[in-house]
């Protein structure tokens, strides 16, 4: 960010010496020479003095970041970061995916950076212009598949998990697989009941997102909602009220947990075991963007190359279980360990333009219907209606066929 | 410059300007096709995006649903990640669909419920492509019609269009810097011969005549010939010129010659009778000088006058009959018998200078009187050619006449047939044929059957 003098001045003096040498006489050259040697004896004086003055000015910049990611995980993070620029005073709010969502689709924000992990939302918000373009070698060495128009970039790789506690598996075979759970869920629907949980696919971005990327991939995905409608599973809104529940063993068994929140919590929790899905896994991505009228570009553009660049992947392959995507980093949490683990069957959801079809209005009542439909355990008629299905336990109800908002 | 300047650099500056207009009507056509190519080739994946949208849509309880398919969407971005935007609307104003809140005009929505409708706006501050049609959508019980909108920015369309020119560009460039060298070879090539010839006139001596060496390109032979025949004529004028000189050298010197032996032989004797011999030889000599000196003068005077730029017409017959009357009177004419033939009635009109006509037809007469013997018949005459309207001036004596081997060079300066008994200069004829050629007339000197020498002059009819 400096402003360094030498090199235009060097080759500015060059060329007026140059241009002097050829068409002045020697004598008039002489006193041209001392004129120029002056000025720029001058010039270089004043552009050493510049540097502090700018360095100076950037003491009072800051960089205020929206984020849906918990500020535990997010911590190594912010911390390489204030190390590596420390004049820039970091405002990290952590607050739910929609209320980030929300609250970037504001007239006036005053944000520089929305990070979240409900990538479709995400890609609107890009959609509607709300995001500025990165023009950095950072941006341009990114692979293409993690970003979307060089505005947002997805800089995690967070499979989705499994976790249950350590009472599940004195009493069963634990799951390793989506299958696994389906199984259990049926077999041992008496002893489970009440004691899974879930993401709610109304009332969670991300749970509906995975929800409908486990129906693309899954040919028993419906099967399997209408067990977790059986063992009446609790709907919650995040990974963290699912890994609270089950230290606090409200819950034996949670599926589609964010690996990065759960592995975390593991470390600490030993009564929690984390799996990964031995089948195939989803992987959510935690993108970011600047915001179009952020209030310090600058700072901004320099946290999302921080965050895609060599350094900010060093971290996160190594201090956070968010897996880092570039191959060229090793560390213990990268996309390549992940690979070694897992095998090739890793589903990240798409991160671009057809990812808008999920928040279309119609398309996502729809999803929402048949899923509702599916766990109370009503099944479909041809002609699309429901029929009325078996009274449930449990204490959810489906949604109204229309939300008032999209992404409610 | 470009019309003055040298050959070579006149030929480049016309070759390279033809090829910079030729460069930038190419260069305009390929920003015209790159557009163009652009943007059919985006608008083909608005109208296939539409297409996929458009099979989305299903019906549920009686009304029009769509199920946005990924695809559509896919599609629709491009693989340049533009912006998108879709919109569908059922003919009762309801929206199926939507993700921004563009603005749709009234009139375009009308626009689009009769047809399709390509339309460009700005949204945001950019420049956003959109495509509508109106689908027919049939349900159970009623018919709907569907509007269905999609559209993108254009930054793909806008970088596929640049790199379409950029190439473009690059390529004509190529092409014109290839053809600005054969251009510069070529000219070098071909003007080589010019050089060569320049080069060969620059060494030339005054005096050669020779032609010139070397083979020349078709297009030179014509020059050079012509410059061979200059050289040639040139050759031949100062050989005229040199002879001319010698000729009336030695003219000049017999009588002055003449002059100093009767110089001398007056101072060697004492005799008053023979010093007026010897003045009066003098006098006559030198009268005979002057009116050679005077001759000549003449002669060079006419054939250095530049042609008149107008003549007018004159009556030949009315000069002719004037000049044989002066000349009737003449000391010369005295032991001659000067006629006239009988002359056409009608005046006889050709164009001319009337001094000069006078002086040839003087000079015809001065010379049939000095050199035919006294008492000869000396006949002039003018007659109207049948055919054509060319007057014929003749003039005829029954003097000894011309040995015809002499007839030829009869008109050359001091030409005099071998005759030395004569006070002629022998310019006569020479100024005769001066004057012809300056009317255009024929001069024909022959000798009569009946004895005599014939001298026609023909001048030609009015009309040619």
């Amino acid at each position: 960010m400096k402003f360094t003098p030498d090199r235009p001045l060097v080759m500015a003096f060059a060329i007026i010496s140059s241009i002097v040498h050829i068409i002045a006489p020697t004598r008039v050259r002489r006193a041209m020479y001392r004129l120029l040697l002056a000025l720029w004896a001058s010039v270089a004086i004043l552009a050493a003095a510049m540097p502090v003055k700018a360095a100076a000015a950037s003491t009072q910049a800051r960089l205020v970041i929206e984020a849906a990611m918990d500020r535990e995980v997010a911590a190594p993070l912010l911390a390489a970061f204030t190390r590596r620029y420390p004049d820039v005073e970091l405002d990290y709010r952590d607050r739910s995916s929609m209320a980030v969502n929300a609250r970037a689709q504001q007239p006036d924000p005053r944000v520089d950076v929305i990070l979240s992990s409900a990538m479709p939302w995400q890609v609107a918000l890009v959609n509607q212009g709300l995001a500025q373009r990165l023009d950095s070698d950072e941006a341009r060495q990114w692979p293409q598949w993690a970003k979307w128009r060089d505005e947002v970039f997805a800089f995690t790789f967070e499979p989705i998990v499994m976790a249950y506690r350590l009472d599940l598996a004195a009493r069963m075979l634990p799951p390793v697989s989506h299958a696994d759970v389906l199984n259990l869920l049926t077999q041992h629907a008496e002893t489970l009941a009440g004691r899974v949980v879930a993401y709610s696919p109304s009332k969670s971005a991300l749970g509906y997102a995975l929800y409908l990327q486990d129906s693309r991939y899954s040919g028993r995905f419906w099967k399997l909602v209408a067990a977790l409608g059986r063992v009446d599973a609790t709907l919650e809104t995040s990974t963290q009220r699912m890994l609270a529940g089950l230290s606090d063993g409200r819950y034996w068994l949670g599926y589609n947990l964010l690996g990065s929140y759960a592995l975390q919590w593991a470390q600490t929790h030993p009564d929690i075991i984390v799996q990964m899905p031995s089948d195939y896994a989803l992987i959510s991505m935690r993108t970011a963007f600047i915001h179009r009228h952020a209030p310090h570009p600058e700072q901004a553009r320099a946290f999302i190359n921080f965050l895609i660049g060599r350094e900010g992947q060093h971290v996160v392959a190594g201090e956070t279980p968010l897996y880092s995507i570039r191959d060229d980093i090793v560390g213990p949490f990268t996309a390549q360990s992940l690979r070694d683990q897992v095998g090739q069957r890793l589903y990240p959801q798409p991160l671009d333009a057809s990812s808008l079809s999920m928040l279309d209005t119609a398309r996502r009542n729809d999803f929402l219907a048949r899923w509702f439909d599916a766990y109370s355990g009503g099944t479909r008629r041809p002609d699309g209606r429901l029929r009325s299905g078996r009274q449930s336990l449990r204490s959810h109800r489906p949604p109204a066929r229309r939300p008032r908002h999209p992404w409610l | 410059m470009i019309i003055h300047g040298k050959l070579r650099n006149r030929l480049l500056a016309w070759l390279l300007s033809m090829m910079l207009i030729v460069g930038g009507l190419l260069m305009m056509d390929a920003w015209v096709t790159s557009q163009r190519s652009a943007q059919r080739a985006f608008d083909s994946q608005l109208e296939d995006a539409l297409l996929t949208m458009t099979e989305a849509i299903q019906w549920q309880d009686d009304q029009p649903r769509i199920m946005m398919p990924p695809a559509a969407l896919k599609i629709l971005s491009t693989r340049h990640q533009e912006r998108v935007f879709y919109r569908l609307i059922d003919d009762e104003g309801r929206v199926l669909a939507n993700n921004l809140d563009i603005a749709l005009s009234a009139k375009l929505q009308r626009e689009a419920a009769e047809g399709d409708v390509w339309h460009n706006i700005h949204y945001q501050g950019v420049e956003w492509r959109l495509h509508a049609r109106s689908v027919r959508s049939a349900g159970w019980e009623r018919q709907f019609r569907v509007q269905v909108w999609v559209g993108h920015t254009i930054e793909g369309r806008e970088q596929l269009a640049r790199e379409l020119l950029t190439r473009a560009m690059g390529r004509i460039l190529v092409m014109g810097l290839f053809a600005a060298m054969m251009i510069f070879i070529t000219l070098r090539l071909a003007l080589t011969p010019l050089k060569r010839l320049r080069h060969q006139l620059r060494r030339r001596q005054p005096q050669d005549a020779s032609p010139l060496s070397g083979t020349m390109p078709e297009e030179m032979r014509e020059l050079t010939d012509t410059l061979e025949q200059l050289f040639h004529r040139q050759g031949e004028s100062r050989d005229a010129l040199l002879r001319f000189t010698a000729d009336a050298s030695h003219q000049l010197r017999t009588p002055l010659a003449g002059v100093q032996n009767a110089a001398e032989f007056a101072l060697g004797s004492d005799s008053p009778a023979q010093w007026h011999q010897a003045l009066s030889d003098i006098h006559a000599s030198a009268a005979r000088t002057s009116r050679l000196a005077g001759q000549l003068l003449n002669l060079t005077r006419l054939r250095h006058l530049a042609l008149p730029t107008e003549q007018d017409a004159l009556d030949l017959a009315d000069l002719l009959r004037s000049v044989v009357l002066e000349w009737v009177d003449h000391d010369l004419a005295r032991q001659h018998d000067l006629g006239l033939a009988e002359l056409p009635a009608q005046p006889i009109c050709v164009i001319g200078e009337p001094w000069a006509l006078r002086e040839m037809i003087g000079n015809l007469i001065e010379n049939a009187l000095r050199y035919t013997p006294a008492g000869s018949e000396i006949t002039l005459g003018l007659s109207l050619e049948a055919e054509g309207g060319g007057v014929v001036l003749s003039i005829e004596d029954n003097g000894p006449g011309v040995d015809p081997q002499m007839l030829e060079r009869l008109c050359q300066p001091f030409e005099r047939a071998g005759r030395q008994d004569t006070d002629g200069s022998g310019l006569g004829l020479a100024i005769v044929e001066t004057i012809a050629l300056r009317h255009q007339a024929e001069l024909q000197v022959s000798n009569r059957d009946a004895g005599g020498l014939c001298v026609h002059i023909r001048f030609p009819g009015r009309q040619s």
